[in-house]
């Protein structure tokens, strides 16, 4: 390897380590201080590319493995084949669809899940363009007065697809919001679970549960979710 | 066969392994910090979609850069991103630099923005991740020798370009 070809291959690759590689770079000094100039540009060029990672990045993330999976197995298939000829598709459709026994159940156990750690990660603030990333991805928008109430939010499983799990910040302390685009629930039904109740809404598209302590008020964040979470923005 | 426990735990360890090195990739090709998250979080959503289709997880980085370019290419055909955050998102430790560094290095990030796609690809694949030039050859889909010719161009424009702003550090004259 002449030195015109060590340059260029420590201009391609500086890191490189093949024996052939070494044993040129330590064959002279004028290879040796061209190896350490490339190696001294790849620590600069390291240094320029590195950047902050967000730090709630990995959360949000993680959070996504609690989205359903549709896993492709072809022994229920096929036996989901034989049962379609004989009861037809409705019932494929609804076993496919239904992750949880009711939404009651989903927001208990959804809460469960990670619902006091995301208090927990609840931070001063969040964002108000992460706030508004999240909800146009689920075709909704939150105005200023909610969006600066919001302290966490990320994406989160639904019965019925993604939806946004919330924490707010309100004068009885921090709420969860959970926001179901596409799920219908009973409105102004009360679900009791873990000495937490959450309060079911139905909105203009999709609904939410507004969960909280047993001492705190969820209502109050009734007026507020409706009149500033627009929702179904396609549709609009 | 694995358990939905094994699923979410081999799928979490790629998020804490990969996902700050494909935020940081995804922001040096998008420029756009809101949009880099975006990637990163489809990426990852697909990842977790088709996660039974990953046998061997020493392929995993490859495939998930696979999956963010692509997702990346499907998003640029919907809206034009916004070369502006790359100083937001900057080095934390930008208080142990000397002027001279710190000039030195934004003059480098602005290289590396100016760059071709032809030369800063094979240069993120392999400053960023680490990969060889026969993996940034399979990834991109050119010759190995190919990849060695962008790795050293992009390299020496960067170079120039700081020779041209009058730094000159440890450049090495014949380039």
């Amino acid at each position: 390897m002449n030195f015109s070809e060590f340059k260029k291959l420590m201009g391609a690759d500086p890191l490189n380590r093949d024996p052939e590689t070494l044993r040129a770079r330590q064959s002279s000094p004028e290879f040796e201080a061209a190896a350490a100039e490339a190696e001294a540009f790849e620590t600069k060029l390291q240094s320029a590319l590195h950047m902050r990672v967000p730090a709630d990045l990995l959360e949000q993330i993680k959070g996504i493995s609690g989205e359903p999976v549709r896993k492709r197995n072809w022994i229920p298939l096929a036996l989901a084949a034989s049962f379609l000829i004989v009861v037809g598709a409705a019932g494929i459709v609804w076993k496919q669809t239904h992750q949880w026994d009711s939404v009651e159940s989903y927001v208990a156990e959804h809460y469960s899940h990670d619902g006091s750690k995301a208090v927990g990660m609840a931070g001063v603030n969040m964002p108000a363009q992460d706030v508004a990333r999240i909800l146009n991805r689920l075709d909704a928008t939150a105005d200023q007065q909610l969006s600066g109430l919001i302290r966490f939010i990320k994406f989160c499983p639904t019965p019925n697809g993604r939806g946004a799990h919330m924490v707010v910040s309100t004068d009885q302390g921090l709420m969860t919001i959970i926001y179901m685009p596409k799920t219908q629930v009973v409105d102004g039904e009360m679900v009791d679970f873990d000495q937490m109740h959450a309060l079911l809404v139905n909105l203009d598209h999709g609904s939410a549960a507004i969960i909280g302590t047993q001492s705190q008020t969820v209502k109050t964040m009734v007026a507020t979710l409706r009149g500033s979470l627009k929702t179904g923005l396609v549709d609009a | 066969m694995s358990t939905d426990k094994d699923r979410t735990n081999r799928f979490n360890e790629l998020a804490e392994v990969y996902s700050a090195d494909l935020y940081r990739y995804a922001m040096w090709i998008c420029g756009n910090d809101a949009l880099a998250k975006d990637l990163v979080q489809e990426t990852f959503l697909r990842a977790w979609r088709a996660l039974d289709s990953l046998n061997e997880m020493t392929a995993a980085k490859s495939w998930l850069i696979t999956i963010l370019r692509r997702e990346y290419a499907r998003t640029f055909e919907r809206k034009v991103p916004l070369f502006t955050d790359i100083d937001k998102v900057s080095i934390a430790d930008d208080e142990e630099l000397e002027p001279d560094e710190l000039k030195e290095r934004d003059l480098l990030r602005e290289g590396i923005l100016k760059l071709e796609p032809k030369y800063r690809d094979p240069l993120l694949l392999q400053a960023i991740f680490g990969h060889s030039c026969a993996e940034i050859s399979e990834q991109l889909g050119i010759t190995r020798s190919a990849v060695m010719t962008q790795l050293f161009r992009a390299r020496e424009k960067l170079k120039a370009q700081l020779q041209k702003s009058g730094v000159k550090g440890n450049v090495h004259e014949l380039f």
